[in-house]
C-alpha cells in the first residue's frame, strides 16, 4: 500500500518536473490566444436537451406568443429554428423573427425532466409501499426485505426526529406526508446529479424556489391566531415599538423561505461547480502545458474528485434533511399556540 | 475589478462562516463532553445552527458568482 503510494507520488513528481520544460518553448507564441477549455457555467446551467451517453435527446419547445393563447409546439430547438419563426441566441433562448414576441417560454428543460423523474419515483415508492402496508405486510408481520426496512427507517426518522420534535404533539401528524415527500424528492434530485450524464435539478433556483413556496404556503395556511398576532400586533411591547417590529416581522415571513431556497440551491450549485472545476483542471493543464502534463495532473485530480463525490453524496442527503428540518421548524413555529407564554410577557410589560 | 471584488468577497464570507461554524462545533463538542447522554439533541441543534450560518455564507458566495459571470 505504502509502496504503491510512493510509486504514484514519484511518477507524479517526475511528470510535473519534466513535462513543462519540454513544452515551454513552443508555448510562448500561442499563449495569448488560448482560451480556457472548460465552460463551467455552461455545464451547470439548464439545457433544452437531455444528455444521454454520446447523444443529446432534444426536448420540446413550447412557446406562448403575444396575442394568442394557443402555445406553439416544436419538437426541438432545431425544429423551432428551421420553421423560420425564431432565431437561436448563443444562450439557446429563442427570439421571434415574425410579428409577436415570445410572451412566455414554457419549454421543457433538463432540470424540469429530472424534477419529474424525482417526483414520479417518490410517488411510485410511497404508493407501492402504502399498498403493501394496507395489505398488512409490515403492520401485522415484520417488514420484509432491505427495501421495506430502509423505507421504514427513513419514514420513522422523518416522523419522529423531524416532525414530532418541532411541531406540537397534537398537530404533527398532518404534516408528515408533506415533509416525507419533500425529503425523499430532494434526496433523489440531489443524488441524480451524481449519476453519469445526470443533472442536479436542485442546482436551479426555480426548482428550490417552488419547493420553498410550498413550505411558505403550508406554513401560512396552517398558522394559528397567535402567529398572526405576533406578526401584526406584537404582544407586550409599547405601541411605538410596533412601528419598527411589524415591518421586520412581515419581512421575516418572506426571508425564511427565501433563505431556504437559496441554501439548497447554493449548496448544490457550489458542489457541482467544484467538481467541474477540479476535473477541468486536467483539460486546462493539457491545454496550457501539453497532453502529458494533463495526464500527469489526473493522477492527483481524479482521487480528489472521488473524495468530492463522496462529500457531495453526503451533502445531498444532509441538505435534504436540513430543508425538511427547517420546513418543520417554520411550520411548528407558525402552528404553535401559546397563551401561557404571552401572559408572562404581559406581566413584564 | 469585478473579479477582484468577487474573490475578496468570497474570502471574507468564508472567514466569517468558518469562525461561526467553528464556534458551533466547539460549543457542541464541549457540551457533548460534559453530557454525553444528550449528544443526539446537541447534534441536531448543531446541524440546524450550522445550516443557518451556512445559508448566509452561501448567499455571499452566490453574489460573488454573479459578480464573476454576469457583472
Amino acid at each position: 500500500m505504502i509502496q504503491a503510494f510512493r510509486r504514484i507520488t514519484l511518477t507524479a513528481i517526475l511528470l510535473f518536473l519534466f513535462v513543462p520544460v519540454s513544452n515551454a518553448v513552443q508555448e510562448d507564441a500561442a499563449e495569448s490566444e488560448k482560451e480556457i477549455p472548460i465552460d463551467v457555467i455552461g455545464e451547470v446551467r439548464d439545457h433544452y436537451y437531455l444528455d444521454l451517453a454520446s447523444y443529446h435527446l432534444p426536448l420540446p419547445r413550447i412557446l406562448f406568443v403575444e396575442g394568442s393563447s394557443i402555445p406553439q409546439w416544436y419538437r426541438s430547438t432545431h425544429a423551432a429554428v428551421e420553421s423560420g419563426n425564431y432565431i437561436e441566441n448563443p444562450d439557446h433562448s429563442l427570439v421571434a423573427t415574425t410579428d409577436g414576441a415570445i410572451a412566455l417560454d414554457m419549454s421543457i428543460t433538463s432540470h424540469l425532466m429530472y424534477f419529474w423523474f424525482a417526483i414520479f419515483l417518490t410517488l411510485w415508492l410511497t404508493i407501492s409501499m402504502a399498498r403493501k402496508y394496507k395489505r398488512g405486510e409490515g403492520r401485522e408481520t415484520e417488514p420484509r426485505g432491505w427495501f421495506q426496512n430502509l423505507f421504514e427507517i427513513t419514514f420513522v426518522f422523518v416522523r419522529d426526529e423531524i416532525a414530532r420534535d418541532n411541531i406540537s404533539d397534537d398537530k404533527y401528524k398532518k404534516f408528515v406526508p408533506f415533509l416525507f415527500a419533500v425529503f425523499i424528492a430532494i434526496t433523489f434530485m440531489n443524488l441524480f446529479g451524481l449519476l453519469p450524464w445526470g443533472v442536479t435539478a436542485t442546482a436551479d433556483i426555480t426548482v428550490t424556489g417552488i419547493l420553498a413556496l410550498f413550505t411558505f404556503a403550508i406554513t401560512q395556511w396552517n398558522a394559528s391566531k397567535d402567529h398572526w398576532e405576533h406578526v401584526f400586533m406584537f404582544p407586550g411591547v409599547p405601541p411605538l415599538m410596533r412601528i419598527i417590529l411589524t415591518p421586520i416581522e412581515i419581512l421575516g415571513l418572506f426571508t425564511k423561505p427565501l433563505a431556504l431556497a437559496v441554501r439548497l440551491f447554493a449548496n448544490m450549485l457550489s458542489g457541482k461547480i467544484m467538481i467541474v472545476c477540479i476535473l477541468g483542471l486536467i483539460f486546462i493543464f493539457a491545454e496550457f502545458f501539453g497532453p502529458i502534463f494533463g495526464a500527469g495532473s489526473s493522477i492527483l485530480v481524479v482521487p480528489l474528485t472521488v473524495a468530492l463525490y463522496i462529500l457531495k453524496a453526503f451533502v445531498g442527503v444532509l441538505q435534504a434533511y436540513i430543508f425538511t428540518l427547517l420546513s418543520a421548524v417554520f411550520i411548528g413555529m407558525a402552528a404553535e399556540e401559546h397563551e401561557h407564554h404571552e401572559e408572562g410577557i404581559e406581566a413584564h410589560a | 475589478m469585478g473579479l477582484l471584488a468577487a474573490g475578496i468577497g468570497a474570502g471574507i464570507a468564508a472567514v466569517g462562516a468558518g469562525i461561526g461554524i467553528g464556534m458551533i462545533g466547539k460549543g457542541a463538542v464541549e457540551s457533548i463532553a460534559r453530557q454525553p447522554e444528550a449528544s443526539g439533541d446537541i447534534r441536531g441543534a448543531m446541524i440546524l445552527t450550522a445550516a443557518l450560518i451556512e445559508g448566509v455564507a452561501l448567499i455571499a458566495a452566490i453574489v460573488c458568482i454573479l459578480l464573476v459571470f454576469f457583472a
